[in-house]
């Protein structure tokens, strides 16, 4: 099978990036693995989708059917309950697909988009101390579960880590009727929205026992009781802090990972901060042809900018394809420099040679601020400033830079600033 | 009296309120009205799912129309139990109708086929 | 009645069916847990060891070496993974080096043949991420690594293919004699008769010896040791075992790589009274992360999947306890097998069966020692690829994308006279859910499929013992 384009994941980012790629020269497939399209958006029931993009409030599956109801009328093609399982490049891409009715069998592609998603941290990645019962799986298993094969994981349940997904699976355990004992968050502050922590855990009274984390895990085959206790600024354990809990489920919310390990072998150059490829204002990997978008690029928390965000990456790809031709190698790439007070900033690069469009940098900063400045400096020249309220890590950012800001073609800085009154 | 947390916009003020409805704390009118509504009659969008008898898609995420009383949260979700999905959905198809005659609407937020999609 | 009843389906106790099952006798093997392969079988450093280690003229020593041999023959004959690692045993100064003489000799004495020094840069060059401050190392290129479960299932499904019978969940609650019979009661419930009994029932030996005996001459020490588990992607990082200078307590924390491609670091030796409480420590993870920059540089923690615990079965006797009971005849005591247990095994069941039973037993015409493997789809060719899917489509359907495991393979492990039904016994037989996610995204798909081939509801398959259901409760059910 020979393709222009092949954009592996049809949730959000896949999605978005088709409809914005489409074009009669161009022939496009998208690859799911799941038996439909939407992604994790299907099992996201909850309200908070689509305040950006539509100006509406939508749950997940809705904000999908948007997509997928467009999708669908371009026809553009797709295969379900397939995977990808390697990819090699030559000039072009290689990949190697799998599925029940298809078999194992090869697509060459000129363009490839990554649009994977994430997955989520695991009790030994964070390596969690204790036994090893049945009963301690990530949220968004137990949502998955929950959601779309309508069981309950527990009947009484604790939740490690306070990030939207967390909070929102509090909710709705107790709505389908487990009681959720308490929400431990290592941090001194939640990571999840204000109405998340209202409406998830005041309107339940659930406890939310921040500086805290779990010490102990205790349940042969099954877990039977878990141990939080109090952490100091490193994050030790701070002793006599012990509070236990009888719970049959432990879920953890402690951070989500681009999925992206099927690309290890291309080699692409990744970012440590974001833990995914180092792309252009293209959404461009170092790897010819190789864009990525949405969570396997980094980690949002808002669809709305997964789908702005795709939408540019299937842009960039169909440029790409259609401009194989008059293709050039740039030579004039500059990494952006930031400070110490931003986390990391998407894209990482960018491509002097053809910037005809404004930029949008996505970022998040280390600590929370309440007032802050932007300064972005080329060449030595402060080119732009903006000011910013009520930024905290667990909110992306965005500032953009426009073409007619640029004085040359020399790296660019951003520099956050605190504002202290 | 009551304190809580302002959700109106992301600064999420510190409000206070007392039995006589006055509010402090809060930076705008917003959270007067937020603080007001939420000691005289909180309301919450429910967002939930219900059983299908398909075996591919056994539950349909759904959601209240509009924001339901909060104390006839747990109510609804009763009712919503014995909920049984036999025919085709789209977004936006009522499945309960003025649910607890609170002029509210339980619809569909997904579009589902009940015809069988897989091979087993 | 059974003319053998094995206690305990650990790598030993299958060993030892397997080599019973070459003669005409009837076995049946005990296991108190949902699968066979538990406790220290699954929870070891999985070492074929050469033999440096063991006190001289001890049957660990004896048997270590002897087993290093038997386990090329069992690679042949039941294709289970073997990974020609060697190992290395390091030095960081004078007296570690003069150490390394003793232990040299020592092995010499315990009949290891493959043995050499190396000096830094010889190390270094076969090594690269050797820590720096080593300065000479022993090098044993008898060392092996071998994927330990896996190796008690194919012995067990060997024994069985050849007669012997299991089963499972049945715990033996007492042994009384009756003239010449045992009578084993298992679960407090039934009684199954043997006129021998050969008890291979690791950390609870001592336990199950004494519903027998009044006197039992050992007693069992639980000593835990915990691990990280590093994801595979480490491949290639580290090629040899490495050992730092045995202490007391052990061989102390070591670096192994693993048949997958994963690497190992512990274990940790902690004597504690419980003998079933595997649990993880700040302590003891703390512990290997300091002790292995001894040894290695660049090891990525970052890329650890998982943490576990094994306890060893150490006992007051300090050799393998092998010998038949000096209160009953026809009762034979396996105990004490802590390290170099794993290692051991094949010999442990070949001295037991030809030197300690003193049985006349009479070898099967038709004993087949071999087993074959069903194959790992993603480790063949594109051509032998595409010739499976044709016979089964199921090839197509990849359930762990981590590992790249797919649903035939699962099926292949729901399956068979030691099928498992169970999450964690699909993942011992089959791998799906070893992998970076941790099943996060395959368990769903492996639930549905363990459903669908047992005819149970999701909420039936359980993570591993019997009532450990993944799902407890399906919501908007009437009761």
């Amino acid at each position: 099978m020979i393709k222009d384009l092949v954009i592996i994941g049809g949730g959000a980012a896949g999605l978005a990036a088709a409809l914005s790629a489409n074009d009669p020269k161009i022939d496009i497939l998208v690859i799911e693995r799941e038996r439909e399209l939407g992604g994790i958006l299907n099992q996201c029931i909850h309200n908070g989708f689509g305040l950006h993009v539509f100006k509406e409030e939508l749950t997940g599956p809705e904000y999908s059917a948007r997509y997928m109801d467009e999708f669908m009328n371009l026809n553009i093609e797709f295969l379900l309950n397939t995977t990808v399982v390697d990819v090699k490049k030559n000039d072009d891409f290689e990949l190697t697909v799998s599925s029940f009715d298809q078999g194992l069998f090869k697509i060459q592609s000129k363009a490839v988009i990554l649009s994977t998603g994430c997955y989520e941290r695991t009790r030994g990645s964070i390596t969690l101390p204790g036994e090893r019962p049945k009963g301690i799986m990530p949220a968004g298993s137990a949502q998955r579960y929950l959601n779309i094969d309508g069981y309950l994981v527990g009947k009484s349940v604790f939740i490690l880590g306070s990030g939207d997904i967390g909070l929102i699976m509090a909710r709705r355990m107790t709505l389908e009727g487990a009681k959720v004992l308490g929400v431990a968050e290592i941090m001194p502050y939640s990571n999840g929205l204000t109405r998340n922590i209202v409406q998830c855990l005041h309107d339940y009274d659930i406890p939310l026992y921040l500086s805290h984390t779990v010490t102990d895990i205790k349940g042969k085959d099954r877990l039977e009781q878990i141990t939080i206790q109090e952490v100091d600024q490193n994050f030790n354990p701070i002793e006599n802090t012990q509070k236990v809990f009888d719970v049959d489920t432990l879920l953890l919310s402690v951070g989500l990972i681009p999925d992206i390990s099927l690309f290890d072998s291309l080699e692409f150059i990744k970012d440590p901060m974001t833990k995914s490829a180092i792309v252009n204002q293209y959404y461009e990997t170092n790897v010819q042809g190789l864009f990525v978008c949405g969570n396997a690029l980094h980690v949002h928390d808002l669809v709305d900018y997964v789908s702005i965000e795709s939408e540019k990456a299937g842009k960039s790809a169909q440029n790409y394809i259609l401009n194989l031709n008059s293709k050039t190698k740039s030579n004039n790439v500059h990494e952006i420099k930031y400070n110490e007070k931003i986390r990391y900033v998407v894209p990482q690069l960018i491509d002097f040679q053809s910037i005809n469009a404004p930029i949008d940098f996505s970022f998040r900063v280390t600590k929370k601020m309440e007032k802050a400045i932007f300064t972005v400096i080329q060449n030595n020249q402060v080119i732009y400033t903006k000011k910013a309220k009520h930024l905290a890590p667990a909110e992306m950012e965005k500032i953009t830079v426009k073409p007619e800001m640029l004085i040359d073609q020399s790296q660019i800085s951003i520099l956050l600033e605190e504002v202290l009154t | 009296m009551r304190d809580m947390i302002c959700i109106a916009c992301p600064i999420g003020c510190h409000l206070h309120i007392d039995d006589n409805l006055k509010v402090t704390g809060n930076l705008c009118k917003k959270g007067e009205k937020y603080a007001i509504e939420e000691m005289t009659h909180p309301t919450r969008i429910l967002t939930t799912t219900v059983k299908t008898n398909n075996k591919d898609t056994p539950r349909l995420s759904i959601k209240s129309r509009n924001p339901l009383p909060k104390e006839l949260l747990f109510h609804a979700l009763q009712i919503l139990d014995s909920i049984i999905i036999k025919n085709n959905v789209k977004i936006g198809d009522i499945i309960v109708k003025d649910i607890l005659n609170t002029g509210i609407d339980m619809v569909a937020t997904k579009n589902v086929a009940m015809k069988s999609l897989t091979k087993e | 009645m059974y003319d053998y009843i094995i206690i305990g389906a650990g790598i030993v106790g299958t060993n030892i069916a397997r080599k019973l099952s070459q003669y005409n006798v009837s076995v049946l093997v005990l296991e108190k847990e949902n699968d066979a392969a538990n406790h220290q079988t699954t929870a070891n450093s999985a070492i074929i060891h050469s033999g440096h280690d063991p006190k001289e003229n001890t049957l660990k020593a004896k048997f270590c070496v002897e087993g290093n041999t038997l386990y090329e023959q069992m690679e042949k004959e039941l294709q289970i993974p073997l990974l020609k690692t060697g190992a290395f045993v390091v030095a960081h100064n004078h007296d570690e080096e003069l150490m390394l003489k003793d232990l040299y000799e020592r092995a010499i004495r315990n009949g290891v043949t493959q043995i050499e020094f190396l000096n830094k840069e010889q190390a270094s060059s076969l090594e690269p991420n050797l820590a720096d401050s080593i300065t000479q190392v022993l090098s044993l290129p008898s060392t092996k690594v071998t994927y330990p479960w896996e190796v008690a299932f194919a012995c067990l499904e060997n024994a069985i293919e050849n007669g012997a019978d299991f089963k499972k969940n049945s715990e033996v609650t007492s042994i009384k004699k009756n003239q010449d019979v045992f009578e084993i009661e298992i679960n407090n419930n039934e009684i199954i008769l043997a006129k021998s009994v050969i008890s291979a029932a690791g950390i609870f030996s001592d336990q199950v010896a004494y519903l027998l005996e009044k006197n039992v001459p050992y007693q069992i020490f639980p000593r835990k040791g915990e691990y990280f588990v590093l994801d595979r992607k480490v491949k290639g990082l580290i090629n040899h075992v490495l050992y730092p200078l045995p202490t007391k307590v052990g061989k102390g924390v070591l670096i192994i790589p693993q048949v997958h491609g994963n690497i190992l670091l512990g274990p940790t030796s902690t004597l504690q009274d419980e003998k079933e409480l595997a649990s993880n420590t700040k302590v003891g993870l703390d512990q290997i992360k300091r002790d292995v920059k001894a040894i290695a540089k660049n090891i990525p923690f970052n890329l650890v999947i998982r943490t576990f615990a094994g306890i060893r079965a150490s006992s007051s006797f300090e050799d393998f306890y092998i010998q038949e009971s000096k209160e009953y005849t026809n009762f034979f005591h396996v105990a004490g097998i802590d390290s170099p247990g794993l290692t051991a095994a094949p010999a442990i069941a070949e001295y037991l069966v030809d030197h300690i039973l003193n049985h006349q037993l009479i070898k099967k015409e038709n004993y087949n020692p071999l087993r074959t493997k069903k194959p790992t789809f993603y480790n063949l060719d594109f051509e032998k690829q595409q010739e499976l899917l044709k016979e089964n489509p199921r090839y197509g359907n990849l359930v762990c994308k981590c590992e790249k495991i797919t649903e035939a393979e699962i099926i292949d492990a729901i399956n068979g006279p030691l099928g498992n039904d169970t999450i964690k016994g699909i993942k011992k037989r089959a791998r799906a859910g070893s992998g970076l996610c941790q099943g996060g995204y395959c368990e769903e798909m492996i639930l549905k499929i363990i459903a669908r081939e047992t005819n149970q509801s999701l909420d039936q398959i359980n993570y591993y013992g019997l009532n450990t259901p993944i799902l407890a409760k399906e919501t908007k059910v009437k009761l």
